[in-house]
């Protein structure tokens, strides 16, 4: 491991023990919990080659597996989430049709993904055979889930059946309540590969979700996996989001390819949102850390992790 | 993980032997202003491929010369040949340019690289090294209007800035397609192999420049 990246790894793994609590807080209802995420891995399975400029090197899905591992095992309670577009971009998604990309994700211990609009690439049939491959696999990992909150799939039955609005985990001293939405198919998805699927306003969508999610779940901390990409020309994405939908603490983005160091602090009516993407293909694996107590952030860091040798 | 991913990777690097199409011309870059057949086929590639994608018609597709680094010789081309092409991660891209815009692209490619490969153009130099005049219109002639807005495919490297065609990066609405430019080419001719077709350079034609003009244009002499 290079210096540069064992740092990293090191002062992440600090972070999280430092985040403070008060000291009424530690005794009541009370928890931290990390979020390592990815975005838009693109099949990028192995790490790219010389000639690839700043990439060049970096990435690989047996680096970030060992990468994972090894935070994992160095935290407290930890969710593993990625933002979609796991499909389409190197020889391993034309061959393998996306269902090995889902197998590794089910290896290296992913608890949820959203859709991407690249995940619909080979179509929803082809979308739905690489998410069985996955759930069908002898591992002792449990399958993770697809979670989007506002595409309708009532004509994608056998997509339906494999996709949460939201979804709920509990950790010691905390819930956490994660969610996920996608970007419009228009111009970005031929008609013929999201048969069946329909596109909803984002924003819409997400309201009553995180309304749910706070009132009925009692979640302390609300996820989004969004697909709409960190800062658009329309009216939906990652930046505008927390202004449209109070009460998200974090939201972990895709579509834009951007890379963050860290986490951007939005305000909004309920607190602020953690707006977060690490560039693509994998190349590096972004942390998230909130200290939570009685239904309420009271702490909260990231990170951009670079994936090298 | 490594144990488990090897034979998925060898799979792949096994079909780098695998017979592609049969080129019975090759395709060749030819000199700086001469006329780049091989880069006419790969912008036509790259537009065909992002209509397809995105189910809409995109009029212009450019790319750069510097990015294509071989020849594909006469015979049968081999996943491999796609390849030393095409041997960069460089991604399609869609954006919006207005028709203006789209002759400055040209005008561009012209001067800094003598004439970028493009799709649905055709450019015309005209005149004399001091009094050269420049005209661009769609393939079947028609004017550009210079006020519309067309969808054009691109590279995500000449999107974000590199090579020399800089009003590019002036584009908007960014679409990422997701697809390599090496993917699309080699979907190109599997394509063609099994529709049991060979591969066949474009017609020449996309850049008229009269000779004395292509030799100030290759000695950067040219102003227009």
């Amino acid at each position: 491991m290079e210096r540069r990246d064992f740092l990293a790894t090191l002062g992440a793994a600090a972070a999280v023990s430092a985040l403070p609590l008060r000291a009424a807080d530690e005794a009541g209802a009370s928890g931290r919990i990390t979020l390592l995420h990815t975005n838009d891995t693109h099949s990028h399975i192995e790490p790219f080659g010389p000639g690839n400029g700043a990439l060049s090197g970096r990435g690989g899905v047996a680096r970030r597996a060992t990468l994972i591992k090894r935070l994992r095992a160095s935290v407290g309670s930890s969710l593993l989430l990625d933002a979609g577009d796991t499909f389409q971009g190197t020889p391993f998604f034309n061959m393998y049709k996306g269902r090995l990309d889902y197998r590794l994700m089910r290896m290296m211990g992913y608890e949820a993904t959203t859709l991407g609009n690249h995940d619909f690439d080979n179509g929803v049939d082809m979308l739905v055979a690489a998410m069985e491959s996955m759930e069908r696999m002898n591992h002792p990992n449990a399958p993770f889930a697809f979670i989007n909150c506002n595409f309708d799939f009532k004509g994608a039955p056998h997509l339906e059946k494999r996709m949460r609005p939201y979804m709920v985990r509990e950790f010691p001293g905390m819930k956490v309540g994660i969610t996920g939405v996608g970007v419009a198919f228009d111009g970005l998805v031929a008609p013929q590969n999201h048969l069946g699927v329909a596109w909803r306003d984002p924003y819409e969508s997400l309201n009553p979700v995180v309304k749910h999610l706070r009132e009925k779940e009692k979640v302390d901390l609300v996820v989004v996996l969004s697909h709409l990409g960190y800062q658009m020309d329309g009216p939906f994405d990652d930046l505008r989001l927390p202004a449209h939908v109070p009460g998200v603490d974090a939201v972990i983005g895709g579509h834009t390819h951007t890379f963050l160091d860290a986490p951007v602090r939005v305000p909004q009516a309920m607190g602020e949102t953690l707006v977060f993407q690490v560039g693509w293909a994998g190349v590096n694996l972004g942390r998230m850390d909130f200290a939570v107590a009685h239904g309420e952030v009271r702490a909260s860091g990231g990170l951009s992790m670079p994936v090298e040798a | 993980m490594d144990a488990y991913l090897a034979p998925y990777a060898a799979k792949i690097k096994a079909s780098f032997g695998q017979p592609l199409v049969q080129a019975p011309q090759g395709l060749y870059r030819g000199r700086r202003g001469e006329e780049n057949l091989l880069g006419y086929w790969v912008a036509d590639t790259m537009r065909a491929a992002a209509a397809k994608a995105t189910g809409d018609p995109i009029p212009f597709a450019i790319t750069n010369a510097g990015g294509l680094r071989a020849n594909l010789r006469v015979g049968m081309l081999k996943v491999e040949d796609i390849y030393d092409v095409m041997p960069f991660e460089n991604e399609v891209v869609i954006i919006q340019l207005t028709g203006s815009q789209i002759i400055q692209v040209v005008r561009e490619g012209l001067l800094h690289e003598g004439g970028e490969p493009c799709s649905g153009v055709r450019a015309e130099l005209s005149g004399t090294p001091g009094r050269t005049a420049f005209h661009v219109t769609w393939t079947d002639g028609k004017p550009i209007d210079p006020a519309a807005t067309y969808r054009v495919a691109t590279t995500d490297y000449l999107y974000e800035g590199g090579g020399r065609m800089r009003t590019l990066s002036r584009g908007r609405g960014l679409i990422r397609t997701g697809l390599t430019l090496r993917q699309v080419l080699l979907d190109r001719c599997a394509e063609l192999a099994k529709a049991g077709q060979p591969l066949l350079p474009p017609a020449p034609g996309r850049y008229v420049i009269p000779p004395a003009l292509q030799e100030a244009l290759r000695e950067r002499e040219l102003h227009f």
